[in-house]
């Protein structure tokens, strides 16, 4: 027995998170990314987005091609739990695709198809001094090259410390504190790529944490988030570990930023609602 | 003292009335002549008459807060057949034009993919509305009201000056001004045949009822509005009652398993269609500001779900942004296969690094419009602004190109108009009415003309001050006449609804 | 045919334009009567007789000073702020009646409209003309606006609830009269100006010609079938327009809170001894306030609670 791609992993994951009220909520309207994308490289095997307090649930895919779980909750609650549960099958690194040069990439062509992944949002807004000191330097004809260099200057720019940063945190703002987590990576290899002419987009997915993993044994994994940038075809980068994106790897989400992939969002009234956290628990079962 | 045209000096620019020659235009010989046989304060007296209507009708428009009447001019504008017959093809045709350009725009994008207009036109607009993407109007109509609004120029040629196919308003004034018109002034209609307005509400009514969801015959329809105190909630709230439906705010309605219901006396009771004057980003808290409380939360997914129609569509705002304006000559050739009737004042794209250049070291003598500025909002007249508002413009345009456009400083027509009791030239411009009911656009025979009212003001626009008109079209073999407002086919496409497809505007990046 | 289903927003609109006319009628006619005899009787205390004006009212007088005509013109005619003035009344009413223009009629509206247009220039006029121009004004303004109600609406749940509002305010109008005849001892108002006050004075005279007592007076006032604003007859309109909404809104309980509690007040008064009336007046007078706002609550729990702005608080992970 073997999975479809060859090298890749067949893996297991169930991501709860949810809110807790200071009270009760009413009518809440809710919203979920939690569901692994089929692509060419990555196959679902089985997925499910579940609530509780239960709910009728919904589906549409939305403008990025993501998996929208939507569900609404009229009876009055003290906690939402959403858990989203998944097994999917990955396939091993490729090496980079695409053989368009830096400059090919100006081609107004392309500005115009990619102009979403060119243009700056409110997280990946860098001022050109910031640009000309960690960007300019760096770039090649070559895209790969200046992505691969890119994404290792972040990680001499940033220290990876958990709980320093929020959602709503910029890249610069990340980079004002010099810490950060994968979204934060993310953002600034994001907003120094765009400035240079490169098109990149956000992804948001899983990482199992260990590179060796055993068949059967769960571990306690994370929400994950990397990027992919353009060179003729898409390539994934990890800007915040700097390993290849492979068969650890589980995409859920692309978008300009966070913003575009938000796992969970909704809308509510009541008292005050503080996250549940968040707990990945990932198991390669091949 | 005469409430003539003897001491009325024409200005710099083409007048509706009078020739250049002093002469009275032949539309407008029996109106002049019944206006003559009035004594001046007559005049003023009807014109005290008309406000006074409006103000116990509630006809008022919120102005720096203040509830106060629209003002209402006694002299009429009138539009003969012939003119109106090519001017209602032109509008016609420009909602036609930006329907398909909608419909392509939220699904295939051929336009862009075949290079008639560049994608980042509406991937760099504020008004994209990817949350409206797989949102399908059910009889393909994503424009059901268009107000198109055009201007005369120096040579007396009809110009688009822009589009308005998100919410535009004013509607209540022009079936209002007939009103009043036609019970204070009715000596001047004696003997013309002008055309009838107060179809419009069953008009709109109709083009709503075939928007209703695939498989709903008797649609529940109502109007969404902000509330009362919104400058528009006179016409929210006459629309309403003209059409016999049920005015509602976002606190009167819920949505429960991606339906729609309103809360009555008696429970819950659904909808299927709403006529919302509610902006885009207001109407749905999911998919918009957070923070909104007029919108209504699980509104959208309603839609999407085919439960409900949103009218007008959601995101419409990508077709009449002012950078779009200077394409829609091209969608109308690329769409419709047709050259344009109307055409569109001259105007400069300033993302063309060498165009922003030249308009920003000449700011002066052009007009700078934002690309999604509405109620005349952010308009720098060039020649008529201060060197300090010259150099802030330059600033930002330099600073946003994409945010502007640069136009030629048009001196649109003047007509004359009863000012402190006698009769002055002042700048108008004409907003007609199109509904679009899936089977034809008609246009409303006449339209809102407005009146900039302080003397050489070019920016036509109740919330900046202006006044209005009745306008007159005259039929052409009398009344009843219906020859020159027949609707033009207009090809509706319906889709099959999309349960829950992958967006195809983004299927290429998806590979 | 269906009867149109009506807003939960627009039907707490219109009863409320019901009470507020009818308050700005009732208040007019109080504030009138009381004008009247002072300028009757120039040994009044002015002081208490104002004091006891706004008790009946319900407007709080913590004044230590003394509380002069000015005074109360001022907060129960012309206070637009006050929920209680005259002028207050009115604005509220045509802000209800900006939101339910669609049901209520162009003549209603314009009505409101008008009149609200025109209270800046009568309220300017009071200087030159005395407020009795002004108190008449509002009292026609308000019989135009309720003969508009009945002569231009449907008779739907629409002008039930206009109706339902009128009739709960005058009830509440009619025990704060006898509530404060009672209270005040000594310094009580004379039973002809409550009658004035009541607008009932003609009516009275036409049923006891040539005569006046208490027991008469409080019996015509409170339990008076055929007197339109008497306490009984209040509550039998409002009791059968709560029947006919309950008829057309039938839902988990077949009669409506509201219609037990108004019916059960209106048989108490309906079967009380008229003799033992005066005697009683304090318990039943109490009885009937509690019963209105009961009555109030209930109607609002459930034609209109639902009609109310949502604060949304946005969540994210």
């Amino acid at each position: 027995m073997s999975t479809f791609f060859s090298g890749g992993w067949r893996l297991h994951i169930v991501h709860d998170t949810g809110f807790v009220y200071d009270g009760l909520a009413h009518g809440s309207y809710n919203e979920a990314r939690l569901t692994p994308a089929s692509l060419p490289t990555q196959a679902v095997l089985s997925t499910e987005v579940r609530a509780v307090p239960g709910a009728e649930r919904w589906s549409y895919t939305d403008y990025w091609g993501t998996k929208v779980t939507t569900f609404q909750i009229d009876s009055p609650h003290e906690s939402l739990r959403v858990t989203g549960e998944s097994t999917v099958e990955t396939s091993s690194a490729r090496t980079p695709q695409g053989n368009l040069s830096c400059t090919a990439l100006l081609d107004e062509a392309v500005v115009d198809r990619f102009y979403e992944y060119l243009a700056p949002t409110p997280r990946t807004l860098l001022p050109e001094e910031v640009r000309d000191a960690y960007a300019i330097p760096l770039l090649s004809d070559d895209p790969h090259a200046s992505a691969a260099a890119v994404s290792e200057r972040v990680r001499s720019l940033l220290t990876y410390a958990p709980g320093t940063t929020e959602v709503q945190t910029s890249a610069q703002e990340a980079l004002d504190r010099g810490v950060g987590v994968c979204q934060d990576f993310s953002h600034l290899s994001i907003a120094l790529l765009r400035s240079i002419g490169i098109p990149t987009r956000y992804v948001s997915g899983y990482l199992h944490p260990h590179e060796e993993a055993k068949v059967g044994e769960t571990a306690r994994g994370e929400s994950h988030a990397w990027i992919e940038y353009y060179a003729g075809s898409w390539n994934a980068l990890d800007p915040t570990s700097g390993a290849a994106v492979g068969a650890r790897h589980v995409v859920v989400a692309r978008g300009r930023d966070y913003a575009d992939v938000t796992p969970l969002s909704g809308i509510y009234h009541g008292a005050p609602a503080s996250g549940l956290g968040v707990t990945v628990a990932i198991t390669r079962l091949r | 003292m005469e409430a003539s045209l003897v001491d009325y000096h024409v200005a710099d620019a083409w007048d509706e009335i009078v020739d250049t020659d002093g002469s009275i235009r032949p539309a407008y010989r029996e109106v002049v002549d019944s206006l003559r046989s009035m004594r001046g304060e007559d005049l003023r007296g009807r014109a005290e008459q008309l406000a006074r209507t409006f103000t116990e009708r509630g006809v008022t428009y919120a102005y720096g807060g203040v509830e106060r009447p629209f003002p209402l001019d006694p002299v009429p504008r009138i539009i003969e057949a012939a003119e109106w017959a090519q001017l209602s093809a032109g509008v016609i045709q420009r909602v036609r034009a930006l329907e398909c350009f909608l419909n392509d725009a939220y699904t295939e994008g051929v336009v862009f993919n075949e290079g008639i207009i560049p994608r980042r036109l509406i991937t760099s607009s504020p008004e994209f509305n990817r949350a409206a993407v797989g949102i399908t109007p059910p009889n393909g109509v994503r424009i059901q009201v268009a107000g198109i609004d055009v201007i005369r120029d120096e040579r007396g040629g009809l110009r688009v000056l822009e589009d308005n196919v998100r919410i535009p308003s004013g509607v209540s004034y022009v079936m209002e001004n007939r009103r009043a018109m036609t019970r204070t002034l009715s000596g001047l209609f004696s003997g013309r045949s002008v055309l009838p307005v107060d179809l419009y509400p069953q008009r709109l009514l109709n083009a709503l009822k075939q928007a209703a969801p695939v498989g709903v015959h008797d649609p529940v329809i109502a109007v969404l509005t902000p509330g009362v105190h919104n400058a528009a909630y006179f016409e929210h709230s006459l629309l309403a009652r003209r059409m016999g439906i049920e005015l509602v705010e976002g606190r009167d309605l819920v949505c429960h398993s991606n339906k729609l219901y309103m809360r009555t006396t008696s429970g819950e009771a659904r909808v299927d269609v709403i006529y919302r004057r509610v902006d885009d980003g207001f109407l749905d808290p999911l998919h918009g500001n957070p923070s909104s409380l007029i919108g209504v939360a699980g509104l959208f997914n309603a839609a999407r779900a085919g439960n409900v129609t949103i009218a007008n569509a959601v995101g419409n705002g990508i077709a009449d942004d002012k950078l779009m304006y200077t394409y829609v000559p091209d969608l109308i050739r690329f769409f419709l296969d047709e050259e344009p009737i109307l055409d569109n004042v001259e105007t400069h794209r300033l993302e063309d690094r060498d165009v922003l250049i030249e308009v920003a070291a000449d700011i002066g003598n052009y007009v700078i419009k934002p690309v999604d500025g509405a109620g005349g909002a952010g308009i720098v007249i060039g020649p008529q602004a201060d060197d300090e508002t010259l150099a802030a413009t330059r600033e930002a345009i330099i600073a946003a190109p994409r945010r502007f456009i640069a136009q030629r400083v048009v001196a649109i027509s003047t007509h004359p108009t009863l000012i402190e009791g006698n009769l002055a030239p002042r700048h108008i411009d004409l907003r007609p009415f199109c509904v679009n009911d899936g089977n034809s656009v008609w246009v409303l025979p006449g339209g809102l003309t407005r009146v900039a009212l302080p003397e050489g003001a070019l920016v036509v626009n109740s919330s900046q001050g202006g006044g209005s008109k009745d306008t007159w079209v005259i039929a052409d073999h009398g009344p009843g006449d219906s020859a020159i407002s027949t609707p033009t086919p207009w090809r509706a496409v319906p889709e099959t609804v999309r349960q829950d497809g992958p967006s195809s505007l983004n299927r290429s990046d998806q590979q | 045919m269906r009867e149109p289903s009506l807003l939960a927003r627009m039907a707490e609109s219109l009863f409320w334009i019901g009470r507020y006319v009818e308050r700005a009628d009732d208040t007019s006619r109080i504030i009138d009567s009381y004008l009247h005899r002072m300028l009757e009787d120039p040994t009044e205390n002015e002081d208490v007789a104002c004091r006891t004006l706004l008790a009946i009212m319900g407007v709080p007088t913590d004044r230590v000073d003394k509380v002069t005509t000015p005074d109360v013109l001022e907060l129960l005619a012309y206070d637009a702020a006050s929920s209680s003035s005259i002028i207050g009344s009115l604005s509220r009413a045509r802000e209800n009646a900006q939101g339910s223009r669609d049901v209520i009629s162009t003549e209603m509206w314009e009505c409101l409209n008008t009149t609200w247009f025109e209270l800046p220039a009568r309220r300017a006029q009071v200087s030159r003309t005395g407020p009795h121009a002004f108190l008449r004004s509002v009292r026609d303004r308000s019989s135009l606006f309720a003969g508009l109600t009945d002569a231009t609406m449907n008779r739907s749940d629409a002008w039930r609830f206009v109706t339902l509002g009128r009739g709960i305010e005058r009830i509440d109008m009619m025990t704060r009269l006898l509530a404060v005849r009672i209270a005040s001892g000594v310094l009580a108002p004379d039973w002809g100006t409550l009658l004035r006050a009541a607008g009932a004075e003609e009516a009275f005279r036409q049923v006891y010609p040539g005569q006046e007592s208490t027991e008469l007076i409080a019996g015509f006032l409170m339990l008076d079938p055929y007197f339109p604003r008497s306490a009984l007859f209040a509550l039998t309109s409002v009791e059968g327009d709560l029947a006919a909404l309950s008829d057309n809104a039938i839902r988990l309980g077949s009669r409506g809170d509201a219609q037990r509690i108004i019916g059960q007040a209106r048989t108490t008064l309906e079967y009380s001894n008229p003799d033992e009336l005066i005697h009683r007046l304090s318990e039943i007078l109490e009885l009937i306030t509690t019963a209105c706002a009961d009555a109030t609550e209930a109607i609002t729990l459930r034609y209109f609670d639902k009609a109310t702005w949502v604060q949304w608080e946005s969540e994210a992970e």
